[in-house]
């Protein structure tokens, strides 16, 4: 009994859980930064760079602006990197995950919006004009990124849920389980042109450099986090990386899950490879080509053309290609 | 415990049956002690609301064991006009599991808001006659879901549709409340009058008012008149509950009405809609399962849904934009209730219910506000945070509830809703059903942002310096409490959803399935036999079944735990190290200018090419030391409040600049001008207008009906 | 050890901010290309931030006039402890060409306290680089010094 729960307690604290999530989160985000450096022939900062971000950030001061809500402005950040923990939590990552229920793609869903609001609610409460500015884009970034990631879940929800009674699954461990017995989900035809959909939705889900118009610090002063220093500001940034890590799990886990070899160290090693692979094609390659997009620009094309791409998809599918 | 409960079910025995008149009757007796008595005493009057309104709960309260938990039904006669032969002649009540749910409901709600209005209507002018007309609204919404006679349904809908009516203008210095009130009478009135007409065209197929021998006679009388009574029903019912295209009215009623009748309006009076429409497709004419209906009335859902959401997102005024989403909620639970699925079903009675909790919170927070600042204008509202902190913790549990954040109710409900629709989408092979879960989900996000909007316009952001004086403060305890209530039902209803399933919905949804059950409580065992109704197969409830929460939230609990405590040790020491710093910076001053100066001298030479451009603007040491900080400018500068503490305004003095309900969103709204503005031409506040759109969607519904049915 | 840990990147770690005081432009367009793939300060973890409530460096350039005072003043009480100021070229340690013009207050000294200094009209980009990386030393020392004043204190008291 006692070992069952401290077996529990070294799978949230240690692997898959906090520990393993935050380091990762940490990872990919400081290699997606050298890739990025090395793409514009630059040296590039240390991989290590979000941490020792993260670690300068606690050891500053913490100021709390008049005008701010006090417990809102301290408590969302910390709620929001709460909840990604907790979706981290549902995404199985070689092996199963921590936690399951029947339907955690919707939770997850839910959850990363969930994280989302909790840094606009933040915003809100630090009471700047900047902050009101960055949150009302933040919103529109994510009304814009709902509709495709929405398409891609069905379609694979609908793909992978072919075997089972109801003919359509919103869990997590059917779509691995799916993926063992058949293909892997990218390896259908009818399923490429919503991984690139998935592709695109996971830089605005994040918020990375092309589609960072909440947080534009040439023209909003950083928007959402204008007020916010010390300990707060780096639980932000370091939500940011760890939303790095869901993202690429959650797509390597839709798309690509499902591969065992048995072993749990080497599956470990080659979805880490994956969704370093993820990283480089999702985050590196638009932040090392494109400037910043405006905001009614990344809305038409999270409409038009992803959402497409993630229709054609959920159609191909539908139609039982 | 269990002792007890027996011994008050042995102690009332078959009293029990009539329970359900006490409720009603309690109601509108209520009404009438209150116009009589009402204007000698004010505490008289509160006590007399207040023990007409609880015993009714109290009654539904006791009827959840016999009817909820072992699947009684309870029938009843007025005046024991019990029926002659086989032909019904007196009125009935029947009431099971279905109506009860419904009962239970009203009941809380209209309690609710007994107890807000004590102290949200003192500053109002001839209360008996809010009360009187509170109370018949009441006592008319119990008799509608309650009552087994289809004549007695319309009695209702008109006491309801008077009493609103009279209620929506009973501020009538308010801009636009009789607008309001005229409007509702005009098209409602269309709405009574079509239900009227439905149920007359009934009456001359089938020869009888009771809902029981109705559904036991129709499947044999199906007829191009029974189709056409259909769409009528249909559509009355459905202008009471303001769906599409009906839902400008409820915009314009509940912007001007009290918010504790708003939130009766939209989180009961629709619902009443909505049982109602349950009851017509369910068990009246039992043809949900036709593709042709389930499609249309899911695919109705969604429109209204979809519509209202985005007229919610344009508007300006708290109050208005609440009662549009109150319709695009009323679509989810239509939409689930299309299905014709068992799930479905559940999804659809757990969101109604849900939206009863938070929508009231939402009303009652709207109220509060308006109560404390006398404003609803979102421009011009802003930071009341820091003035009516309560109101705002309640204003995001029901924010979160209404946008399904987990782990609040309208998460649980949602969540249920998306699964049976693509369920039921992969069992039909329809892709309606696909375009529909997507309209769902965009829908939600659409509304957290509408509430985002709320948020940032309404309590966050910056105090306006209007309401920046002592007069406005939280509001008073009794108001707060019935918030409470409904804001912890909100979260209990999230938490432990499989409790509410258990007891509430499966039984409420397995008796809209078992038409069977419901005719022969009536009738008399066999008569459903023998009219050839076959006992429907009562659909297992899938796999599925609801979301388990509780297991991850306490981890969510631990976990923001943990990081709180890292956070408090990481910066604790940050405050201190900050004052003592500059305390020694300040003594330190004009040396300190020295010693730094000299220092830099050798920080330039680390590039040495430049040292000879470098050097002929470099000063001289001497100059160095005359040079003190001219600590008046400065002092001058920073005078007032600290500035390190005032937001940053790039170096401007920090100002009054709220980011309001207009600026928000304001690029989506310019790319989406086109759609924006064909919203707003239709939408043009005329009732002429409205009343063809009522008679449209009249003319539209019969016209499918007698096609398809 | 966290602490430590804290202490060894706050010089890993240093965010500008950049305020122009009436600066021509050149000493901007400078520290912009500071950033750019030929000198990549960001390899040494340099970032410029938006605002100057995440800034641990502050960079200012230009003569400080008269219109930029007070929001200089302003912005720079917003820093939140500790940072390093940077004075960028000529300007604002002397006044360079404007000196002795009524349009402007400086210099730099007279309002702040500035612990590094980079002087030329304009300064290289290397010299800029080597101005940081020095500041970002000193911000390190600051960060020693806070803590160490703070046990000190609690030495007092106990």
């Amino acid at each position: 009994m006692s070992f069952d729960i401290l077996w529990f307690a070294f799978h949230i604290l240690i692997f898959p859980g906090l520990l393993f999530i935050v380091v990762m989160g940490v990872l990919l985000m400081g290699i997606n930064n050298k890739m990025v450096a090395r793409m514009q022939n630059r040296v590039g900062p240390p991989i290590l760079q979000p941490w020792y971000d993260f670690l300068k950030c606690c050891g500053k001061e913490t100021i709390i602006p008049r005008r701010a809500q006090k417990f809102v402005f301290i408590g969302a950040p910390i709620l929001g990197f709460a909840v990604l923990i907790t979706a981290a939590l549902f995404i199985p990552f070689g092996g199963s995950s921590v936690l399951s229920s029947t339907g955690d793609i919707v939770v997850i869903l839910y959850l990363l919006t969930f994280c989302s609001v909790m840094s606009i609610v933040g915003a809100a409460a630090s009471g700047s004009p900047y902050a009101g500015v960055g949150l009302s884009r933040e919103m529109v970034a994510m009304i814009a990124y709902e509709l495709p990631f929405v398409l891609v879940l069905l379609a694979v929800g609908k793909l992978a849920g072919s075997d089972s009674a109801q003919g359509v699954t919103f869990s997590l461990a059917t779509i691995t389980e799916w993926q063992t017995a058949h293909l892997p989900v990218i390896c259908h035809i009818s399923m490429i042109p919503a991984a690139i959909a998935m592709l695109f939705v996971i830089p605005c889900e994040i918020g990375m450099h092309p589609f960072d118009i909440a947080e534009a610090e040439t023209e909003l002063c950083e928007g959402t986090l204008t007020e916010y220093s010390g300990a707060p500001l780096g639980v932000y940034k370091l939500t940011h990386c760890v939303k790095v890590y869901v993202m690429t799990a959650l797509f390597t886990a839709l798309f690509m899950g499902g591969i065992t070899t048995g072993m749990v160290v080497v599956d470990v090693l080659i979805k880490i490879l994956v969704c370093l692979v993820v990283t480089f094609l999702s985050m590196t390659l638009p932040h090392a080509v494109c400037a910043r997009f405006k905001v009614e620009q990344v809305f038409k094309f999270y409409w038009t053309f992803v959402s497409a791409l993630a229709l054609i998809s959920l159609v191909l599918v539908w139609i039982g290609l | 415990m269990t002792q007890l409960f027996d011994q008050f079910y042995n102690f009332v025995g078959t009293d029990i049956n009539h329970f359900p008149i006490f409720a009603i009757v309690t109601l509108f007796l209520g009404a009438f002690i209150i116009a009589i008595v009402g204007k000698l005493n004010k505490t008289l009057r509160n006590v007399i609301v207040f023990i007409v309104t609880i015993i009714p709960f109290l009654l539904m309260l006791s009827l959840i064991k016999p009817i909820m938990i072992d699947g009684g039904v309870i029938n009843y006669w007025m005046g024991n006009w019990a029926p002659v032969g086989e032909w019904a002649i007196g009125i009935g009540l029947e009431v099971d599991a279905l109506s009860l749910f419904f009962g239970l409901i009203v009941t809380l709600a209209v309690f609710i808001v007994a107890i807000y209005s004590f102290t949200y209507m003192n500053r109002d002018s001839s209360l008996e006659n809010y009360y009187t007309l509170f109370l018949m609204l009441s006592g008319a919404l119990l008799g509608l879901v309650l009552t087994g006679d289809l004549f007695n349904i319309f009695v209702m809908i008109e006491i309801m549709t008077m009493t609103e009516v009279a209620l929506t203008a009973f501020r009538v210095d308010y801009d636009g409340a009789l607008e309001g009130a005229m409007k509702y009478m005009v098209v409602g009135s269309l709405g009574s009058s079509t239900v009227l007409v439905g149920i007359a065209m009934l009456y001359s197929q089938l020869h009888t008012l009771n809902l029981a021998q109705i559904a036991a006679s129709l499947p044999s009388h199906q007829n191009a008149v029974t189709a056409a009574a259909f769409a009528f029903l249909f559509i009355g019912f459905a202008s009471k509950a303001f769906l599409f295209p009906f839902h400008p009215l409820e915009a314009d009623v509940n912007a001007v009405a009290p918010a504790s009748i708003s939130m009766i309006i939209s989180g009961v009076i629709t619902k009443c809609g909505v049982y109602a429409i349950i009851r017509i497709c369910y068990i009246l004419f039992q043809n949900i399962e036709l593709p042709a209906v389930s499609i249309s009335v899911t695919l109705l859902g969604a429109v209204s849904c979809f519509i209202c959401v985005t007229m919610a997102f344009n508007q300006h005024n708290f109050r208005r934009l609440l009662a549009y989403h109150s319709i695009s909620q009323i679509g989810y639970v239509i939409m689930a209730v299309g299905l014709g699925s068992m799930f479905g079903l559940e999804a659809g009675l757990f969101h109604a219910v849900n939206h009863t909790l938070f929508k009231g919170l939402l009303f009652l927070t709207a109220g509060a506000v308006q109560y404390a600042t006398g404003s609803a204008d979102l421009d011009k509202l802003g930071g009341l945070v820091k003035k009516m902190p309560q109101t705002c913790a309640l204003f995001l549990i029901g924010a979160a509830s209404i946008s399904g954040l987990p782990p609040f109710n309208g998460f649980a409900s949602k969540w249920m809703i998306y699964q049976s629709v693509f369920e039921k989408a992969s069992e039909t092979g329809n892709f309606v059903y696909v375009i529909v879960v997507v309209v769902c989900l965009l829908c939600s996000v659409l509304t957290l942002a509408s509430f985002i909007k709320v948020a940032q316009s309404v309590f966050f952001g910056q105090l306006n310096p209007e309401f920046n004086k002592p007069e406005v403060h939280e509001v008073p305890v009794v108001m707060q409490i019935p918030m409470w209530i409904l804001a912890g039902l909100c979260v209990l209803f999230g938490v432990f959803p499989n409790f509410i399933q258990k007891y509430f919905l499966t039984p409420a949804a397995t008796a809209a399935f078992n038409v069977t059950n419901y005719i022969d409580t009536m009738l008399g065992q066999g008569t459903a036999a023998k009219a050839g109704i076959q006992q429907t197969e009562i659909g297992t409830v899938s796999s599925i079944g609801c979301w388990q929460p509780v297991s991850w939230l306490w981890l969510l609990l631990i976990i923001t735990c943990a990081v709180c405590l890292i956070a408090v040790l990481g910066s604790n020491d940050n405050k201190k190290h900050a004052t003592a710093l500059n305390a020694e910076e300040k003594v330190s001053d004009l040396v300190g200018v020295k010693q730094s100066g000299a220092g830099r001298l050798n920080n330039v030479a680390a590039d040495a090419s430049l040292k000879g451009v470098a050097s002929d603007h470099l000063l001289s040491d001497q100059e160095l030391i005359i040079i003190s900080r001219d600590r008046t400018i400065e002092d001058e500068v920073l005078a007032g409040e600290d500035p390190k503490y005032e937001n940053f305004f790039s170096g401007e003095k920090s100002e009054f600049s709220q980011v309001g309900g207009s600026d928000l969103f304001w690029g989506f709204k310019h790319d989406m001008r086109h759609y924006f503005n064909f919203q707003k031409d239709w939408h043009s506040g005329n009732v002429n207008d409205y009343t063809t759109y009522g008679v449209a969607a009249i003319a539209v519904t019969l016209v499918l009906a007698i096609l398809f049915l | 050890m966290f602490q430590k840990m804290i202490d060894d990147s706050m010089k890993r770690s240093p965010w500008i901010f950049h305020i122009n005081a009436g600066s021509c432009n050149g000493c901007d367009i400078e520290l912009v290309s500071v950033l750019t793939p030929r000198y990549d300060a960001e390899r040494f973890g340099f970032r410029l931030t938006g605002s100057p409530r995440q800034a641990d460096i502050v960079v200012v350039s230009g003569p400080i006039t008269l219109q930029s005072r007070d929001r200089m003043i302003r912005t720079l009480a917003q820093v939140p402890e500790p940072f390093c100021v940077v004075s960028l070229g000529s300007c604002p340690r002397s006044g360079n060409v404007f000196k002795g013009s009524y349009a402007i207050d400086g210099p730099l000294e007279k309002w702040t306290h500035v612990d590094v200094s980079v002087g030329g009209c304009t300064p290289k980009p290397e010299a800029i680089i080597a101005a940081l990386a020095k500041a970002s030393a000193i911000l390190e020392e600051k960060r020693k010094a806070m803590r160490q004043a703070d046990k000190a204190d609690k030495e007092k008291r106990s």
